[in-house]
């Protein structure tokens, strides 16, 4: 549609046709051929006088099917408009009788008759006033079309940008309801809501003026709006590339980011497209930096990012700047979108893997009684005592339906309280005690009986404490759970007072410091330290779990 | 007779212990019970066993780890393990049984009886044979044997490939982990049957065997009629 409009071969042959002008008032200056050689080309401060200005524009042939024609009028004032002597319409009302100016406004069409339509030079008279903005010399823009083109032509071009506007209108809706209900607050979805939202106001200032009709004196007040608009989003566009690509110096780009943006606004002031052109290039280099950075960690969604960044720039270059500016902006958007989907599949994913680990060590817990080294050892045990003195062959059973009642008790929980640990713990001892026929000791010192814990971890410890250990002499080993709560932290001390045993093959264990850490994370996220190692005495084990 | 137990849990070996010395009752049986694999390998250092009941996994350690080493010994190896996930492998590499937990007397005195008489074989297949080979272990599978030739308290696997390998088994130990495929046709040689072209009589009433491989061994007076009847 632009394209096509530039290709048509245009009514008006002389380019940039200048107007003249005169302060005072005369209707002959409105007449075709008033010699205005002397006019200049400077308006000067008009205050609230009346002035004219004249202008020259040179007609091509116009096809019949072109007519009737109508005369676009960008300009500031208030004024009518002479087509070669003739009143052709107004717009606002010029100070008359003491009455002030009522303000026209930016952009006003009117209507050619068509018997004043030839091929060759007319004159555009226009009587006017300024007295709003009386020293803001603005040239005078003149475009001739089609009349009914004329008005239309910008109205099809909004409906598509409406069209888009809804879409972000919607965007921004949908991102803001997923903030608001979602229990983990996420910047980056506040901060996409609020591009949507303000790429939506965007849209709706920039084709404001066919909604309402702006008084020329207001007229800086939308551009005001849209270099705010254009302003806040070249922050929060490099913002979010941040957080999805997880950008370290965040600050140091940011605070570049936001001077720059200050600079070119101070520098600039008055001039809006060119300052709204150079937001967007810094807004483009910034996320770029970004996202060149999250191509080289490797993060998901780099090279998306970077194809959109780069047809945003080659559309911003090439494209007319009041649709480059909202087709590059989309492309943007859109990867923006695109990314956030995969960031929210990554999400869920890890959300579903989190699940998974849980129901994963809820089985390696319930793994634990029925695991065959475990429970055939027991078995044989118990056959063993069963045979010799059932008497004794009795409690054994009952210590180890004590250890299982306990063990199925837990094992769909994620947290329990100390108590049962405890309680699990000198069962198991109990139990291993017959198999093994070492005189295992428990002792316990500060715990605290209204803390939890995640399930069968210091069980865990006790377990490796029994595999590893040969007795002291008098046959005994002794683990002793201390418990110290500090300004940091819940700490809990596991010791095995023994000898450790040598190890002669690799290691196949290590199984069970993967459960214990696996059941931290789960119940703590980061929050907790996991120690063990041997000491003179035995073994040593501490879990921090932080506050 | 000296037997080793290697067992991490007291009860269980008292329960081995208790067992075996029932079994061999009116035989002198000395019994040594080790806790961890390390104390176990000394102990064999120390003094060879002539049956070691081994427990797989001990105090974390990995017994399959040092089972090549076992199996390669002289002496036989009963497994007595938890795992009997393990049972097919240990059997392939010739351990002479594998009693899971739990057993009771008679699943013990099983793989002690199968210990003492020659002629029982276990049905589970023994895959390779495990010799030792300054100081490296290495594994032959038993199809590549062709005879076994006793060699004084070793054994010589003749190859396929024309190898030899020394065994530290006896003819007879070997004999009773291999399967029937392998014929004692003389005091001093085990042959694979199958690699038996035909059975002869020499000039002098001597008998022999002549192997696929052109190669002759001696076939023992008394084996001979009851293998020439297994050929036909």
């Amino acid at each position: 549609m632009t394209l096509l409009s530039l290709l048509s071969s245009p009514i008006i042959r002389n380019e940039d046709p200048v107007p003249v002008y005169k302060t005072g008032d005369d209707m002959a200056w409105a007449a075709k051929n008033y010699n205005d050689k002397d006019w200049s080309e400077k308006r000067g401060n008009t205050s609230d006088h009346i002035f004219w200005s004249r202008t020259h524009l040179d007609l091509g042939k116009v096809e019949n099917d072109l007519k009737p024609l109508g005369l676009q009028i960008e300009s500031f004032g208030s004024f009518e408009v002479y087509w070669d002597g003739v009143l052709i319409g107004k717009n606002g009302q010029l100070p008359k009788d003491g009455k002030p100016e009522q303000p026209g406004t930016e952009s006003s069409y009117y209507r050619i008759p068509n018997h004043l339509i030839s091929p060759g030079l007319h004159t555009i008279a226009m009587r006017s006033s300024q007295s709003m903005h009386p020293n803001v010399q603005r040239s005078i823009g003149f475009k001739i079309n089609n009349y009914a083109t004329l008005l239309t032509k910008p109205l099809v071009t909004m409906s598509y940008m409406n069209l888009m506007a809804g879409a972000f209108l919607i965007a921004a809706v949908y991102y803001f309801f997923i903030y608001l209900n979602s229990k983990r607050k996420q910047r980056d979805i506040l901060i996409f809501a609020t591009i949507c939202l303000l790429f939506f106001a965007l849209l709706i200032m920039e084709y404001l003026k066919f909604h309402v009709v702006i008084p020329y004196s207001e007229f800086f007040i939308r551009l005001e709006i849209i270099g705010w608009l254009t302003f806040i989003n070249a922050l929060l566009v490099p913002w979010y590339f941040i957080i999805q690509f997880n950008f370290r110096k965040e600050k140091w780009l940011m605070a570049a980011l936001l001077v720059t943006l200050l600079l070119m606004y101070w520098l600039n002031y008055g001039h809006y497209d060119l300052t709204a052109r150079l937001y967007s290039l810094a807004m483009l280099i910034a996320a770029f930096i970004v996202v060149l950075n999250g191509i080289i960690e490797k993060e998901k969604g780099g090279f998306i990012a970077m194809l959109a960044l780069v047809a945003s720039a080659l559309v911003n270059k090439f494209v007319v700047y009041d649709y480059g500016l909202f087709i590059s902006f989309t492309i943007i958007v859109l990867s923006m979108l695109y990314i956030h989907s995969i960031r929210a599949s990554v999400i869920e994913a890890e959300h579903q893997d989190a699940v998974l680990l849980s129901s994963r060590l809820q089985l390696e817990l319930l793994k634990k009684n029925i695991q065959p080294h475990f429970l055939r050892n027991t078995l044989i045990s118990m056959m063993d005592w069963v045979e010799e003195s059932p008497k004794e062959g009795a409690r054994f059973i009952q210590a180890l339906a004590a250890e299982f009642d306990i063990m199925n008790e837990i094992s769909e929980q994620t947290l329990i309280p100390i108590t049962k640990e405890l309680e699990l713990c000198r069962q198991h001892l109990s139990v291993m005690g017959f198999r093994k026929e070492i005189n295992y000791r428990w002792e316990e010192t500060g715990i605290d009986e209204t803390q939890l814990i995640p399930p069968a971890i210091i069980h865990t410890l006790l377990e490796n404490g029994i595999t590893h250990s040969e007795p002291l002499p008098g046959n005994t080993v002794t683990f002793v759970l201390h418990y110290f709560l500090s300004k940091e932290s819940h700490q809990y001390i596991f010791e095995t007072i023994a000898q450790n045993r040598e190890i002669m093959t690799g290691r196949t264990g290590g199984n069970g410091f993967k459960y214990i850490k696996a059941r931290l994370t789960e119940s703590y996220g980061q929050n907790w330290k996991f120690e063990s190692s041997f000491t003179r005495t035995g073994w040593k084990s501490t879990i921090q779990i932080l506050r | 007779m000296n037997i080793l137990i290697i067992e991490d849990e007291s009860r269980i070996a008292h329960r081995l212990e208790r067992m075996t010395n029932e079994f061999f009752a009116n035989k002198k049986t000395n019994i040594t019970i080790c806790d961890s694999l390390q104390k176990g390998v000394e102990e064999i250092a120390n003094q060879l066993p002539d049956l070691l009941l081994l427990d797989l996994n001990l105090n974390g350690d990995n017994g399959f780890e040092v089972l090549e080493q076992m199996v390669a010994a002289s002496f036989h190896t009963v497994i007595v393990s938890a795992n009997t996930d393990k049972a097919i492998i240990a059997f392939a590499y010739g351990v002479l049984d594998f009693v899971p937990k739990p057993f009771d007397q008679e699943r013990l005195f099983k793989a002690l009886t199968r210990f003492v008489s020659p002629v029982l074989k276990q049905d589970e297949g023994i895959k390779y044979l495990v010799v030792k080979r300054a100081g490296q272990v290495r594994l032959v599978s038993i199809a590549e044997v062709i005879y076994i030739k006793g060699a004084g308290i070793y054994t010589e696997l003749h190859l396929k490939n024309g190898q030899k390998e020394l065994h530290d088994k006896s003819l007879e130990h070997l004999q009773q982990l291999l399967p029937h495929t392998f014929e004692r046709i003389h005091r001093s040689y085990l042959v694979n049957f199958e690699q038996v072209e035909k059975i002869f009589i020499n000039p002098g009433t001597r008998y022999s065997a002549l192997l696929k491989t052109g190669e002759i061994l001696p076939v023992g007076r008394s084996r001979y009629k009851e293998l020439k009847n297994k050929i036909i």
